[in-house]
Order: structure tokens, then C-alpha cells, then sequence
């Protein structure tokens, strides 16, 4: 689907003057449309790293603030000119911080807000409010108001079925007009609040944006991987509708491995998994503790212990990785190691998923030996290491590149009032494997 | 299509559409559908997390029942569920609601009105409504009106109509019912039931088509010889008498079940995986096929009617026998006929569908017979190489079969039929939900994939009439042939197949 520009121009119009313009919009301007009965999207889109590229003239503007394909290219080559790890995904927060270290003053138009993902507007989002923070920590705040509606092709009838407000000025000033928001809102709809940046930011906005009666979208590959998984345990013990898009990108790891498992005659080997082996690009955790507690909290087992590693001998890695034990239901200890591995064309988002081997050794059939791999990356490590004697199923698991709003669009077609329960389950094992 | 296991890593992995806020009304809901079906299927739903926290159940029903006693009723009809998952249900059942309702009264309709409102208020569903008319089938068209008349479907965005089967009871009756319905909400807001439709291996006659290259190539008359669509139950016409002597096979399984399943099979492939882009193609195929022979339809169809059997241990009652049955009905409890399809991919090639109750094996299935290989190079160990077949099962172990000749072993090079399965339950060994579970859905969803349309249900009717008009004016000329309960029917039926030097598969 592609971008959408918004039904109109949209009208700068003073801070204070947005509640009344928009209550003259819908009863006046736009008598008769009632507005979609759906739910307001409040979303943080600082996109740093495009501001930074578009500033230093890495890529060409207009800011719209989701992915694009060319901010991509131009980040996988400043990775290179930042003097950073080749693994370092493009996403990575350490990225633009680096590129902030930079000098460069190029300008360009900002339509963060106002350019709207087709997949996103046709669930016809009542209300779209954007904050926009500028590099410019100490730009005013500027207010601009618009009704926007999807195009008739895609399911909109034609009527204007909701609004855009975008908040965009320096981190002080949106700092200093947060209670404007508050109205904007409303109660009577569900309210999705986006974090699309690294947790790393400073959290009282987040606290701010996102009281626990909101639906929270965080992304937990982006920043500290403490603090991300801290953030996502307290969200999800607090009662908050909680959805973590790098836990959304795991969809197809726990497809395929359930598969592995669908036919009856491999159900009996999950009771008798020995050891579990997981493999991550760079040196992000996040997204394999998480499925190594996705896969834990399934099987029943109980967490021993849980430290951080060296490198295996002989493998690729040359980072430190964690080591865990568990204990299965039966008693019987289950080996966990998760490794990092560098890459020279990682997936956008950091640590994302290279390998899985489990190993199963059940009383009355041979052993078996699943791995699993991404299309990219390959299984060279997981495959050497005297398996000849197992029953082996490979799989390739297929990664399909779907951006953040194409994530997003599937959670609002969800509407849920509360976190998945698998996620609620697994992250806090997640958490309690990350060594402290 | 259950193992002892589950798969642990299965659970919750389903990436469904999730249903937006609403409210489902079900006019019907004392019958016996209600809490054998519906209920049920969106109590699953319900499970799966597929329903929004914004979602509420309006029972209707002429019964005085209280909201109390509607929750009361269903828990109790659905005990083992309730049982197992009591805290799930405490939570559905806070969104249960009843209104005592009579479709033909137009103050209740009002007060029903009111009553949504007010749900819409309690339950945050957004007058975001599915109508379920599970009533008596003679209500249909006044139901709607009803419906209609007051307002209840006059937002087509957000209101939805379910009929359940059977939509008419021939081509006049069903076109009456369509400009009846077709008055009161747009076509995109009906929704025709037919709940083969739901069944999993039914949809997967289409993904086994359309995302697979290997078969499309070989689809069609220059490969298949001929195709046999049987749905077979072992059952006899159990409480159903008084519906089933106005109906009868025809009617009650050819009419809708086998039709679709004809049409699915036979259809050609859609442009887009859309609603319209399917039921487009059913309608065209549906519209192209006809009886063997419309002149005389005595010649391609056979009617029977189960008689007793069984042993002396369990002996079976036949049909006149059964209680609410006229003891000189002519109903006919098993349908044998030939029908062929105008068009480019299967003229020439002969459709045999057959139905009946109380036959030896309770099965659905599909069976593609694929021409001879042009010359015999080897000798067969059964005599004659036996033609390749694709099986289609859809009930019981869902699945698909492929029969093709391989070398027997030993010296020589004779060649002897052998069988590649595919079986649900070795590869994915759960359940699969029950029909009314998608099809509920879907239509909360406004997906009407698997819903008919007005032009499909006509067409399939169009498909029988001469068959119903020979039965109406001229029975004798297609009588009831008796045939012993738990045998493959009446042997007039093989005929059908024997001027072609075919048989029926026996399964």
C-alpha cells in the first residue's frame, strides 16, 4: 500500500487553538460526518536517524518518518563510515548517535504526521497525533491540524473519517505542552500510543504519553536490553495492553518451530529437549531471550541459572553471550547458550535471529536434532559438532522484510485490551535470563 | 482429528484476523442451533482471543427469558466447556444479553432497538451489529422486513445479515426470497450459510488448486476422465422427519453442499483472493453447468430410499418406518446424478455426484480420475493399470490421496497402483475448528468468501429444476428405488456409471 497524504493541507494553527479548531472541524466544516468510530493513534516519532541523514545529507528529505528503502542503503553505508561494528543492524539507536557526532547543517521539509501508511489509514484511525521532536532541542513548538481519510479504492467511503494533529518543536517545548494532548485524546475510543524509538529516551515521556488504560506499542530491539526488558515486564505487571513489535518479528521462528512439532509422531521428543542453542546477529540479546522464553514457558521449565559467556571455541562469535541451565518438569537439566554472531548485512533491527538448535533425546527413539535458520544467515555454526548420529529436520525460516507500519497495522486490526499472553509469559523469563 | 498431544508450541500461535467491536444479535436463540453451534463457536472464538473485549451476544427468541437465564441455559447446554474453562466463560458470559423477541411484531422490534443502544453503551460496541436469523425458514423474508423496517440494517457499514439454510426450496422460491432480502440490505451485507463451507479440507480444495503450479496445468478435460463428488452418511433421518419429508436428499445436501463443493472444484482460478473474485468464478461455473441430460432427467438421475437392514442384533428401521415419516413417502434419502459443465476446461466430462443416509461408510469426498496413460508399456498386476486418482477427503481423516502405478517388485516390469497420502491429523495433529467457528467469523469480519450469493443460490437451484419439476409433476417417472439399509444405495445408480464403463469409487 502506499503512503497517503493527508485529505488536506494541513493548517498551522496556535498550540492552544487545536482542541477548538478540531471541535469547528467536525461540527461545523465537516457537518454530517461523524468521524470513524475506531481509535486514536498517538505515536513518538523522533526518527533521529533519518533527521540526522536528511541533515548531513546522506539522504535527501522530505522527513516522513517511517522506513523508507533509501534510508536503509544510506545507513548500512554509515555504519561503515561511523567506524562501527559491520553487525551494527541499521535501526541500531547507536547508529544516529554516532551520526549526531557529525557536523553538517542541510535542511529539509518535515511531514512527519501528515504522510500517512496505507496499511495504517485503512483502519481508519479517528485521530493520528504525531509528536515530532526536532534535532533542535530548543525549536517552539508548532501545531498543525488536518482531516485525512483513506482513498475511496481502499475502503473509505469517500468521507472524511478522521483527523491528523502533528506536535513537532524542540524536546522542551513538547516537554512543556504535554497537557495538550490530554484533551485530544478522549476517553470513548481505545487509544494505541506508539513508541516508534529506542527505549533508551528518557522515559518520563513515556510515562507521560502512555498511562497504563493506554495500548502501548514498544519496539524492545531498540536500546539498553536491560532497560528494554525492564520496561516491558513492569508495562505488562502494571495491567497495560502491552504489544513489543520485536517480539511481532519472532512470528515466524515460533511458526516454524511449532511446525517441526505439529506431526503427532515428534510431540513425544519436546518432553525430552536436552539442549537449546540460539544464534543473534551483533550483540543485541532481546529478541532471542525472548524466544528462548517463549520456548521455556511452553515446555514447562524452570530457570537455574543464567550467565553471561565467552566466545565458544571454534565458532564464529566473538562477543560474549549467556549461558543458562533449566530444569525440565521431569527434573532433567536443559543446557541453554545463546551466541552472538557478526553479520555483514544484518537485518535492520538489531540482534535478530540467525540460528536455533534444539536437541532432543527421548527414551524410546533416536535422538533428534532440530535447526532452524534464516534465510540470510545460515547454519554453519549450529550444523558442526558430531550431530551424525540424530535425526535431523532443518527448516529455513522465512523472513519476510515488513516494516514497522505494516507491524502496526496488524496489532490495530487487533484491538485487544490486554497484553498477548504469551508475550506476558515470556517475558519475564526473558528477563531473567538477561544476566545482571 | 485430535492426538493424545498437543503441540505446546502451538498454542496461541494462530495469526488471525481479529473481529472489530460488535454486537451479534441471534433471533432463534431457545433452538437448538443457538447452543449447539453458535454459542459455542463464539465462546471458541472468544478463547482464541479472536473476539475484541468490545463484543456482546443479544439472544432473541419468543420466550420470556431473562438475561440470567439465557447465560443459565447456555452453560448448562454447554457444560463440558464451561467446566473445563470456568473463568474464560464468567468473562464471556458478562457479555450475554437476551430480549424476549417476536420478528413479527413491530413494537418488539423497537424495544430491540432500544435494547442495542443500550448494549452499545454497556459493551463500547459501536452499533457495529450482526443479525443471525437461525428461525424458522418460512421467516426469512418477514424477518428481514421486520429487520428493515426498523432501521436495524439500514447502515450498510455496519450491519450484517446472516441466513441460515435452506434459502428457498427451489429456483422461484429462492429468486422471491432474494428480491425480499435484496430490499431490505445490500447484497455486501447478506450472508448466505452453508456450513460445508466452513469445513477446513472444503477451503483447502482451493488453496490444493490455486497454490500449488503442479495441478492448475492438468485440471481439465484433456487430463480427467471424470469426477465423483459423494457425500455419504451412515445416519438414518434421526429427529428430522418433518423437515426432512418436505426436502428429502436432493434438496437438504445436493442442492447447497454438494454444489459448492462442485463448484469449488470445478471453478476457474480467480483473479485476487477476494470475495467477489471468487463467488464470481462459483457463479460463472454454477451458471455453465446442467444435467446430463435436461430433456430427459430421468436418464441422469437416480433417487432412493434406505429400507430396513442391519442385523438381527441391531436391525435398522427403514425410511417409511421411521417415526414422523409417511409410510408411503417418496422422499428420497439417497440422489445419484451426471451432470457436465459447458466450458472450455470440462466439456465433455462427465460431474457424478451422489448422497444418501444410511450407506456403509459416513464420508465427504472428492475424486478426480485422471485419463489412461496412451499407451500400456507394461503389464499391470491387477489385469489393467489402474487410472491415477487425486482424493480429496473432507470427512472423516481429512486429507488427500494420490494413486499412481509404480513397479511391483521383483523381476519383470509389471506395474501396480500405489497410494501418496496426505492426512491432517500426521501433520498437523489438531483439531481443526468447527465450520461455524469460521463462518461466524468471517461474517463478523464482513468477509463473505464463504457465504453464498444471490446469484450463486439461484444458479445452484437453476441447476435442479428439472429434477424437482419431474419429482413435482411426473414422480413416476423418477421413482424411489429401495435399496437395504448400510449398501452403497440403489443399484440403478451404478447404471449411471456403467454407460461409461465407469464405476463409483468405493471407499
Amino acid at each position: 500500500m502506499s503512503p497517503q497524504l493527508t485529505l488536506q493541507a494541513p493548517l498551522d494553527v496556535p498550540p492552544t487553538e487545536v482542541s477548538p479548531y478540531l471541535e469547528r472541524l467536525w461540527n461545523g466544516m465537516l457537518e454530517g460526518s461523524s468521524g470513524a468510530a475506531t481509535f486514536t493513534l498517538l505515536v513518538w516519532e523522533p526518527s533521529w536517524l533519518e533527521q540526522q541523514m536528511v541533515r548531513l545529507g546522506l539522504i535527501e528529505g522530505p522527513i516522513r518518518g517511517f522506513d523508507r528503502s533509501d534510508v536503509m542503503l544510506a545507513a548500512r553505508q554509515a555504519v561503515i563510515d561511523c567506524g562501527l561494528p559491520l553487525s551494527t543492524a541499521p535501526m541500531d539507536p547507536r547508529l544516529a548517535w554516532a551520526l549526531g557526532q557529525r557536523p553538517g547543517d542541510q535542511v529539509s521539509a518535515d511531514l512527519r504526521g501528515q504522510v500517512v501508511e496505507g496499511a495504517i489509514s485503512a483502519h481508519m484511525p479517528r485521530r493520528l497525533i504525531t509528536l515530532a521532536p526536532t534535532l533542535d532541542g530548543g525549536r517552539p513548538l508548532e501545531t498543525m491540524v488536518a482531516a485525512y481519510c483513506p482513498l475511496p479504492d481502499e475502503g473509505g467511503t469517500g468521507a472524511a473519517c478522521g483527523d491528523a494533529v502533528v506536535l513537532r518543536g524542540g524536546m522542551q517545548a513538547i516537554q512543556q505542552n504535554l497537557a495538550l494532548i490530554q484533551p485530544l485524546v478522549g476517553e470513548d475510543l481505545p487509544c494505541w500510543v506508539w513508541w516508534n524509538s529506542s527505549l533508551d529516551e528518557p522515559l518520563e515521556m513515556l510515562e507521560a504519553l502512555a498511562p497504563i488504560r493506554r495500548r502501548l506499542v514498544i519496539d524492545t530491539s531498540l536500546g539498553n536490553s536491560r532497560r528494554c526488558l525492564d520496561v516491558l515486564v513492569a508495562r505488562i505487571e502494571a495491567g497495560q495492553a502491552v504489544n513489543d513489535l520485536n517480539w511481532l518479528r519472532l512470528r515466524s521462528w515460533r511458526e516454524s518451530l511449532a511446525m517441526v512439532f505439529d506431526p503427532p509422531s515428534r510431540r513425544a521428543a519436546l518432553a525430552a529437549v536436552v539442549q537449546l542453542d540460539i544464534d543473534v546477529e551483533g550483540d543485541n540479546p532481546v529478541k532471542g531471550l525472548l524466544l528462548a522464553a517463549w520456548i521455556a514457558d511452553r515446555l514447562g521449565w524452570h530457570l537455574i541459572e543464567s550467565r553471561s559467556i565467552g566466545p565458544d571455541a571454534g565458532s564464529l562469535a566473538d562477543e560474549a553471550g549467556i549461558a543458562a541451565e533449566f530444569e525440565r518438569t521431569d527434573g532433567v537439566s536443559v543446557r541453554f547458550r545463546l551466541m552472538p554472531v557478526p553479520m555483514g548485512m544484518p537485518k535492520a533491527h538489531p540482534g535478530a535471529i540467525v540460528g536455533l538448535r534444539l536437541i532432543c533425546e527421548p527414551a524410546d527413539r533416536a535422538p533428534l536434532c532440530v535447526i532452524l535458520c534464516s534465510e540470510s544467515g545460515g547454519c554453519m555454526r549450529l550444523e558442526s559438532g558430531g550431530m551424525a548420529s540424530l535425526e535431523l529436520a532443518e527448516e529455513v525460516v522465512p523472513l519476510p522484510e515488513e516494516n514497522e507500519e505494516m507491524e502496526m497495522a496488524r496489532l490495530l486490526s487487533g484491538g485487544h485490551d490486554s497484553t498477548n499472553p504469551l508475550l506476558a509469559a515470556a517475558a519475564p523469563v526473558a528477563a531473567r535470563l538477561l544476566p545482571s | 482429528m485430535t492426538s493424545l498431544l498437543t503441540n505446546p508450541l502451538r498454542v496461541g500461535l494462530r495469526q488471525e484476523r481479529v473481529i472489530s467491536p460488535q454486537c451479534i444479535v441471534i433471533f432463534g436463540a431457545s433452538g437448538d442451533l443457538t447452543h449447539r453451534k453458535l454459542v459455542p463457536a463464539l465462546f471458541e472464538l472468544f478463547r482464541q482471543r479472536r473476539l475484541p473485549s468490545e463484543f456482546a451476544i443479544l439472544g432473541c427468541a419468543r420466550r420470556p427469558w431473562s438475561d440470567e437465564q439465557f447465560r443459565a441455559k447456555m452453560a448448562e447446554a454447554m457444560a463440558d466447556q464451561v467446566a473445563d474453562h470456568g473463568s474464560s466463560w464468567e468473562q464471556f458470559a458478562q457479555g450475554m444479553f437476551y430480549e424476549p423477541v417476536d420478528l413479527q411484531q413491530s413494537e418488539h422490534l423497537l424495544r430491540l432497538g432500544t435494547r442495542l443502544d443500550i448494549i452499545d453503551r454497556l459493551r463500547a460496541t459501536r452499533g457495529n451489529r450482526t443479525f443471525y436469523l437461525s428461525v424458522s425458514p418460512e421467516f426469512y423474508g418477514s424477518g428481514c422486513r421486520a429487520l428493515a423496517a426498523a432501521g436495524l440494517l439500514a447502515d450498510a457499514e455496519r450491519s450484517r445479515l446472516v441466513i441460515e439454510k435452506p434459502f428457498g426450496r427451489d429456483y422461484g422460491s429462492a429468486q422471491a426470497l432474494n428480491k425480499v432480502v435484496q430490499a431490505c440490505a445490500k447484497e455486501s451485507q447478506i450472508f448466505r450459510i452453508d456450513h460445508y463451507l466452513g469445513k477446513e479440507t472444503v477451503q483447502n480444495i482451493l488453496v490444493l488448486r490455486f497454490a500449488n503450479a503442479i495441478f492448475e496445468p492438468i485440471w481439465n478435460r484433456n487430463y480427467i476422465s471424470n469426477v465423483q463428488i459423494t457425500a455419504a452418511e451412515t445416519v438414518g433421518v434421526e429427529e428430522r422427519a418433518g423437515y426432512y419429508e418436505t426436502a428429502g436428499a436432493l434438496r437438504d445436501m445436493v442442492q447447497n453442499h454438494l454444489t459448492q463443493i462442485l463448484a469449488l472444484t470445478a471453478m476457474e482460478p480467480p483473479g485476487r483472493f477476494d470475495a467477489e473474485a471468487i463467488r464470481n468464478e462459483k457463479a460463472k461455473v454454477l451458471q455453465a453447468a446442467r444435467l446430463a441430460n435436461q430433456q430427459e432427467p430421468w436418464q441422469c438421475c437416480v433417487r432412493g430410499q434406505y429400507g430396513g437392514g442391519g442385523t438381527r442384533e441391531k436391525p435398522l428401521s427403514g425410511y417409511r418406518q421411521e417415526p414422523g415419516v409417511n409410510p408411503n413417502s417418496t422422499t428420497e434419502t439417497y440422489v445419484a446424478m451426471k451432470l457436465f459443465i459447458d466450458n472450455w476446461r470440462w466439456q465433455g466430462v462427465p460431474f457424478y455426484l451422489r448422497t444418501g443416509k444410511r450407506l456403509p461408510k459416513r464420508l465427504s469426498e472428492v475424486v478426480l480420475t485422471f485419463r489412461e496413460a496412451p499407451v500400456h508399456l507394461f503389464d499391470a498386476a491387477g489385469g489393467a493399470p489402474t487410472p491415477n486418482q487425486l482424493i480429496l477427503r473432507i470427512q472423516p481423516d481429512e486429507g488427500a490421496e494420490f494413486k499412481f502405478e509404480v513397479k511391483a517388485p521383483g523381476s519383470g516390469m509389471r506395474s501396480r497402483p500405489v497410494d501418496m497420502g496426505f492426512s491432517y491429523d500426521d501433520s498437523f495433529g489438531e483439531p481443526s475448528d468447527e465450520g461455524y467457528v469460521r463462518l461466524l467469523a468471517d461474517a463478523m469480519l464482513g468477509d463473505p468468501t464463504l457465504y453464498t450469493r444471490s446469484d450463486e443460490v439461484e444458479a445452484a437451484w437453476r441447476l435442479y429444476t428439472p429434477l424437482l419439476e419431474l419429482i413435482e409433476e411426473s414422480p413416476w417417472q423418477l421413482p424411489v428405488h429401495p435399496y437395504e439399509a448400510r449398501t452403497w444405495g440403489p443399484a440403478a445408480a451404478d447404471n449411471l456409471l456403467a454407460e461409461a464403463g465407469l464405476i463409483w469409487r468405493r471407499p
